[in-house]
């Protein structure tokens, strides 16, 4: 047990690198974040087409595994258009504004623990910072900044609706992630990712029933409303169906990247993949025990040592891609102010009031010596029971109609009624046929 | 002449090509009954998804191929031409069914464009009314045999090279006849 | 002030019109826009999201076909009333026949009356599905559309067996259908029926009761059956707002007049989205039920399928309309003779184009999403507008 803890980087592990193990760290993580998009993209393709009844990309290397690397081959080296109306040194700067920050956020998220590269002991993460977890928030809500300016440099109708329906919905679904997360910190005492990597090692002893367990560990079960808060908002935050709005496509054509070809226009799709991958990264780490291997192989003591939990960490992250492709291939997409409404009037309130419980939960814990598992067992039932009586007894209420305020309405009787003074002009020939008909009187008559 | 127009060897060339042969985004313009069946060959039965044909281009400026499918009116074909336009070079257009390969049985109507290929340049035309989807299929194979033995430069097709220098680069504008008015004098 | 009349195609539309100094955008959807499934063009004035006011321009499509109908035989005419509403070609090309049989006085064998019907209700099914499937795309669904061209593939392949084309089937003659179907074709289709039937759960259970396409769809788009009735609009869309009407009940054609009691008109009253595409899904499970029932007296119903037609084919001078109840609703022929071989002239009366003409009415108020899901619940084909 001693060899794991030590295994396990702490914050002073970080910063006391050698500079070529930065370099390999930095061109290492750069390279898995390209290679997981490419997979991303494939794996997405193939497991919708499964669901679709359909098998998806087969042609292009073994298996199709070569059609995303094919994409992004003709991409960059497709003709890249400006628009006339484009406001062009933003234009050109959006889409690296929506990159850079998508690769930064990868920065701090825990791939493994303390592992030797070439006979250096080093941590595989890049760093960690005290606040390790804000760095990933900060970085999200910039790349966003990134759609934004692209719809607004596009100088397009399409692209600029867009970035207004993305702007709108980074400033709501940020608000309900971050509180999502605010649980977790108090659970963990920390905001380093190393840390609450750690705080996930081993749950605490629960006594149930006369019974005596360990706990799991993961946060997504010691708080699952966290845990459920967090997945509904990264799927707002990273514009994926259901609430992919600033691209609906049926709506919005392609939404923010309308007007954008060539290599502008795979740095956004790039972006959207790294961003999808890290969130998937990050609910890895707050809720799903990060590297750490799940539970029937962490029977084997070697799981948690060397290079074995990055193969963890990656089966985490590919299971919360595999989350998105399957809301994607399930669900429709939500109406604007429907999914505004949601953001701000449930899932906000549900959060802080779920940081109100939890934050009790701990004070009491502490203070009077509670055991979390029992408060859990004697109070959370039972609330959580009342809860979901009052969500499945509420009333249903009628959704509201359209809203048709500030639209005259249509004069009855105005409209649709046509003209009933329609006089039809004589046919043609039958004006010819008259005409004929009168000559050969006049000519009768004549002879 | 740039860097860019300038021929490159051929391990380069075939790289390029198997890259932008592979993936054919396509933006379906569907004009009438044959955008049904290329909807029909997009789904589970034919699946051209299959030969890297991605049918999700959310519009022109994503897309490498533009599939015509169905009777181009007159009124229509400036709107073809200008989404033709938009898409980045290189860019391939199939002709799907009779309709926009030549006006099919409405060759004698006084409203249809004969032929697509009178405003932008076809590369492959699919036979039928409406071709079956196994028909497109064999067009898009056609096609990336096509692409398999293009020049390339790196900005764009060799044809979007010679489209760029020639001087009288047409545009949707041109195709918008004038209205007619009705002689005033008796 | 129209700056710019031809702002076409999806980008490039910032150019528009500006009557007032405020804040309204002018955004043109289409020609070519992914949620018009073909070429309708909306030109739309937006406060925000909101749609100030709308106004469809068709004529993308137009092709001439009454024009065209003047200069082709009556045999020839099929050819091109198939092609209208392209997703209902068999139901297009069997007003024409009728249309001309009953100018001609001529008695249509029972045997081929039977396959018509059966034909019809198969092509029903085929052009609901296309629906069925759409309609949540453009919501952002995008598998059930799969499904449904699974289903539509199965019922294509015995359309195909028996008349040759996918779409396109050129089946009906005047005086009948061109051929007896194959051999075993009945079992074929009784088959085909019966897995479509077991197969249409999985759409339906995906898409019908889910939450979010029940908050896309309910209340949206409501139409009153003062304005189907003001609009001449008919169908499914008009059966959905309580307007029940269904000319295979009200005026037998075919042997509907003795499918009475397996014909069941589906119908809603709220007239909503959601009550339109449910009118629709209903429509195909009757559907099938009336392709069982046809079957089932086809196995009695033997003779010839076609009559012997002069040379060149005239019909008496005088005129006459037909009308069938189309998949997407009625359609009618009007059809004046001179005693040529050509009609004189022949008018069409198409579902589509009645039916849109009430976005005008339905569109101002609402949120562009709701445009979308609005347009896409009025079951139109732009071939059908545009004729």
């Amino acid at each position: 047990m001693s060899n794991l803890a030590a295994e396990s980087p702490t914050l002073a592990d970080f910063g006391t690198d050698v500079w070529w193990i930065i370099v390999i760290k930095v061109v290492g993580i750069f390279a898995l974040l390209v290679a997981l998009t490419l997979f991303a993209i494939l794996f997405e393709r193939k497991v919708v087409g499964r669901m679709q009844q359909r098998i998806g990309p087969n042609r292009v290397g073994p298996r199709g595994g070569l059609q995303s690397l094919a994409d992004g081959l003709k991409l960059a080296f497709k003709e890249d258009i400006m628009p006339a109306l484009a406001d062009k040194p933003i234009y050109f700067l959006a889409p690296v504004i929506a990159a850079v920050p998508a690769f930064l956020a990868f920065s701090v998220i825990p791939i493994g623990p303390i592992v030797s590269i070439f006979g250096e002991r080093t941590p595989l993460q890049l760093t960690d910072l005290p606040v390790g977890v804000l760095i990933v928030l900060a970085c999200s809500a910039m790349g966003v900044y990134g759609i934004v300016l692209a719809g607004w440099a596009s100088g397009s109708t399409y692209p600029l609706l867009g970035s207004l329906r993305s702007a709108a919905q980074m400033i709501s679904y940020e608000i309900a992630m971050g509180l999502s997360i605010v649980a977790v910190f108090l659970y963990a005492g920390t905001m380093s990712t190393s840390g609450i990597v750690e705080a996930q090692e081993s749950g605490s002893e629960v006594s149930a029933f006369g019974l005596n367990f360990d706990g799991p560990g993961w946060y997504a079960v010691v708080l699952p409303v966290s845990f459920i808060i967090y997945c509904i908002a990264v799927v707002g935050e990273t514009n994926r169906a259901p609430f992919d709005l600033p691209e609906a496509e049926s709506e919005l054509v392609g939404g923010f990247h309308t007007e954008y070809s060539s290599l502008k226009f795979a740095l956004f799709y790039l972006a959207e993949y790294i961003n999808m991958v890290t969130v998937s990264a990050l609910a890895a780490t707050l809720f799903l025990g990060g590297w750490r291997a799940p539970w029937p192989i962490s029977i084997w003591d070697g799981a948690n040592s060397g290079w074995w939990p990055v193969l963890w960490f990656i089966g985490k992250v590919i299971l919360g891609l595999f989350v998105f492709t399957w809301l994607r291939a399930t669900l429709p997409r939500m109406r604007y102010d429907q999914f505004m409404r949601f953001g701000w009037k449930v899932l906000v309130p549900v959060a802080l009031l779920w940081i109100l419980v939890v934050a009790t939960m701990r004070v009491l814990s502490r203070e009077y010596d509670f055991n979390a598992g029992d408060i859990a067992l004697y109070v959370g039932i039972p609330v959580l029971v009342l809860v979901m009586a009052v969500v499945w007894l509420w009333p249903d209420k009628a959704p509201d109609p359209t809203v048709k305020e500030g639209v005259p309405p249509t004069t009855r009787g105005a409209f649709p009624t046509p003209p009933l003074d329609l006089v039809v002009p004589p046919s043609p020939p039958l004006i010819k046929r008259d005409a004929v008909a009168a000559g050969k009187r006049g000519g009768g008559k004549r002879a | 002449m740039g860097i860019g127009d300038a021929v490159l060897p051929d391990p380069v060339k075939f790289v390029l090509n198997w890259g932008r042969r592979y993936s054919l985004w396509v933006f379906n313009f569907g004009l009438a009954c044959c955008a049904i069946e290329f909807i029909a060959t997009s789904m589970g039965r034919h699946d051209f998804i299959r030969l890297g044909v991605i049918p999700f281009a959310h519009g022109p400026r994503q897309a490498d191929l533009m599939v015509v499918s169905g009777t181009v009116t007159d009124k229509m074909a400036p709107a073809v031409k200008r989404l033709y336009e938009q898409m980045p070079e290189p860019k391939y257009v199939i002709s799907f069914g009779a309709c926009s390969n030549c006006g099919g049985p409405y060759w004698d109507s006084y409203s249809v464009t004969k032929g697509v290929d009178q405003i932008i340049p076809v590369d492959v035309y699919v036979p039928g009314c409406p071709p079956r989807p196994e028909a497109l299929l064999q067009g898009i194979l056609r096609l990336q045999d096509k692409i398999a033995g293009e020049q390339v430069s790196l900005n764009g097709g060799a044809r979007g090279a010679r489209a760029a220098r020639s001087p009288e680069r047409s545009t949707a504008r041109v195709l918008t006849a004038p209205l007619v008015r009705p002689d005033s004098s008796p | 002030m129209v700056r710019e009349e031809v702002t076409v195609g999806v980008g490039d539309a910032a150019a528009g019109l500006h009557e007032f100094p405020t804040t309204d955008m002018t955004l043109n959807i289409g020609p070519q826009h992914p949620s018009t499934h073909g070429v309708l063009r909306l030109r739309i004035v937006l406060d925000g999201e909101r749609v100030v006011s709308a106004e469809p321009i068709v004529g993308y499509m137009h092709r001439g076909a009454e024009k065209l109908f003047e200069v082709r035989d009556y045999r020839q005419i099929i050819v091109l009333a198939n092609r209208h509403d392209w997703l209902s070609a068999f139901s297009n090309e069997l007003g024409v026949a009728l249309a001309v049989e009953r100018m001609l006085g001529m008695e249509v064998p029972e045997r081929a009356t039977w396959l018509r019907t059966l034909l019809a209700e198969l092509n029903r099914i085929l052009n609901h599905l296309m629906f069925l499937g759409s309609y949540p795309l453009e919501i952002g669904a995008i598998t059930p559309v799969f499904y449904a061209f699974r289903e539509r593939e199965t019922i294509q392949a015995v359309m195909e067996e028996a008349a040759g084309g996918r779409m396109h089937f050129m089946f009906n003659r005047v005086g009948g259908i061109k051929e007896e179907v194959p051999a075993g074709w009945t079992g074929r289709v009784r088959q085909a029926v019966a897995d479509v039937r077991s197969r249409m759960p999985d759409l339906d259970g995906l898409i019908r009761d889910n939450e979010i396409f029940l908050a896309r769809t309910r209340g949206i788009g409501v139409l009153t059956p003062e304005q189907v009735d003001a609009f001449g609009i008919s169908g499914p869309v008009a059966r959905a707002s309580g307007v029940d009407f269904d000319l295979r009940r009200d005026e037998p054609y075919l042997a509907y007049g003795e499918l009475q009691e397996s014909l069941r008109v589906v119908t809603r009253t709220v007239g909503d989205c959601h009550s339109r595409f449910e009118c629709l899904l209903d429509q195909v499970y009757a559907s099938l039920d009336l392709a069982d029932a046809c079957l089932d007296r086809l196995a009695s119903v033997t003779g010839p399928v076609n009559v012997r037609l002069p040379k060149t084919l005239k019909a008496p001078e005088g005129h006459t309309y037909a009308w069938t109840e189309n998949p997407l609703g009625l359609n009618g022929y009007f059809i004046v003779s001179r005693g040529e071989k050509t009609p004189w002239r022949c008018k069409l009366r198409s579902a589509s184009f009645n039916n849109i003409q009430v976005l005008t009415e339905l569109l101002p108020g609402t949120l562009l999403p709701d445009l979308v899901a609005i347009l896409g619940s009025m079951f139109f084909v732009v071939g059908d507008i545009d004729k």
